[in-house]
């Protein structure tokens, strides 16, 4: 396929991962973070780990947005998609993720009229064909999905559609980073910065780690090439004592983002003074909830929501998955008690998720390894 | 709980919510509506969907764009 295959090839690849492996410093063991879920996705499906020398480890980060939702915003939504006369919209995966007792597609099945849309557009079309149904839609993603977001609210506005509201859950990716860099428990070396978040917000929102921690980061596309590539950007960047943002993903990622996009989000949305992380815990200005001028469609303001915070199962340790403490595999529930099918943690809804990325893929490695 | 197949409408790429992923998918313009700031596009597997521009516009056939959830938020070679 034109545009894909060349970011595929087999040779190349194996090009880059021989430079990686001359770009190390024998003894020394370089710990990468990948922000985005989708580069973790990427790197087990491609098993890109495979290729790299042992001494440059992969860390998952916590950028995959499903992963990052508290139980209690699940519950918030369940109560909501509850009430008489609501349809209540979300993305796929959102109908899996557990809450304290249920998920939205236990709901559906209870009864509620529970909807899985692709586009927030899509939620505000559904608005528009049941003028006497109140629509809800819950909006989940960063920077890369809260545009969309926010258009489709701006056309809610202009049409003067009133059955329409929104349970903002949309978060920021740099608060969380700023946390994790402040962990004592978790060094890292470098990051592949977020290629498609940055699309949005562009490469100036990281320039804060390399200027107030010294480490490098580079924005990375997702394919298998891009990955690869951003590595030994990165150990070069570290062999010579550099630490600065620098683009791979020059192809998709202006420097500056898409201003017209950040317009549209500034006037829809404010940041919240904090909001809790699954397994990170309440993080300041870290996402966001919608402006004074859109407060309207505020779902929180329109419904009752239970509000209340819920503690993970006990069992679950997505919380260090998350912060890269440790390996999906080293879970204790991970492939026995939580798999795709049966997911306590949020870790293992969303292929995104390090452990369901690791389970769907990485496993398979690990059991060649074994044998 | 309950079967999680339903979440597989919306995977564009098998196994893979991509909206929920925050992944945006690369996208060629096949044809423009300027006025509703729509465009028909295409990916490199041939799934063709319409697409909001009103964030990139203005675009033309055979521009290469950025999608997510709907909506073009960058396009190929990065000037917007």
């Amino acid at each position: 396929m034109k545009y894909v295959d060349e970011y595929r090839d087999a040779e190349l690849g194996q090009a880059l991962a021989t430079q990686i492996a001359a770009e190390t410093e024998p003894g020394r063991h370089y710990k990468v973070m990948e922000v985005c879920g989708g580069h973790t996705h990427s790197i087990y499906k491609y098993g890109i780990d495979d290729l790299l020398p042992p001494n440059v480890e992969l860390v998952h980060g916590p950028g995959c947005p499903v992963c990052v939702i508290p139980m209690g915003r699940v519950d918030d939504g369940i109560a909501v998609a509850h009430n008489d006369g609501v349809i209540f919209t979300c993305f796929g995966d959102m109908l899996r993720v557990p809450g304290s007792e249920h998920t939205l597609l236990d709901a559906k099945a209870q009864g509620a009229d529970v909807r899985m849309v692709y586009s927030p557009l899509d939620a505000l079309r559904i608005a528009r064909e049941n003028p006497d149904r109140e629509v809800v839609f819950l909006a989940i993603g960063f920077e890369t999905t809260a545009p969309s977001t926010a258009l489709t609210l701006k056309r809610a506005k202009a049409e003067g559609v009133t059955n329409f509201s929104c349970i903002c859950n949309h978060v920021t990716i740099v608060p969380p980073l700023r946390a994790l860099l402040e962990s004592p428990d978790l060094r890292l070396d470098g990051f592949i910065g977020p290629g498609h978040v940055c699309t949005v917000v562009g490469a100036r929102p990281f320039e804060f780690i390399p200027a107030d921690y010294g480490r490098p980061v580079v924005i990375s596309g997702f394919e298998p090439l891009d990955i690869l590539q951003s590595i030994l950007m990165i150990l070069r960047q570290l062999g010579a004592g550099r630490h600065e943002v620098e683009n791979q993903y020059t192809r998709v990622v202006p420097h500056e983002g898409n201003l017209r996009a950040l317009e549209v989000m500034a006037e829809v949305f404010e940041l919240r003074p904090h909001f809790e992380w699954r397994g990170l815990g309440f993080i300041s200005q870290s996402a966001l909830r919608l402006s004074e001028a859109y407060r309207e469609f505020d779902a929180e303001a329109r419904f009752e929501v239970p509000g209340v915070r819920v503690a993970d199962p006990k069992a679950c340790q997505c919380g260090e998955v998350l912060k890269g403490v440790i390996k999906p595999w080293e879970c204790k529930v991970f492939g026995t008690a939580c798999t795709p099918e049966h997911a306590i943690g949020t870790c293992m809804v969303s292929p995104e998720g390090a452990c369901a990325a690791y389970y769907n893929f990485g496993r398979f490695a690990r059991e060649r390894e074994a044998v | 709980m309950t079967s999680p197949s339903a979440a597989e409408a919306c995977q564009a790429v098998p196994g893979h919510c991509i909206t929920c992923s925050d992944e945006a998918i690369e996208m060629t313009v096949l044809s423009v509506d300027a006025e509703r700031e729509l465009a028909l596009c295409e990916t490199a597997d041939g799934r063709r969907e319409t697409v909001e521009i009103a964030l990139v516009s203005p675009v033309r056939p055979a521009e290469r764009l950025l999608a997510h959830a709907g909506t073009a938020i960058g396009r190929q070679g990065g000037v917007l």
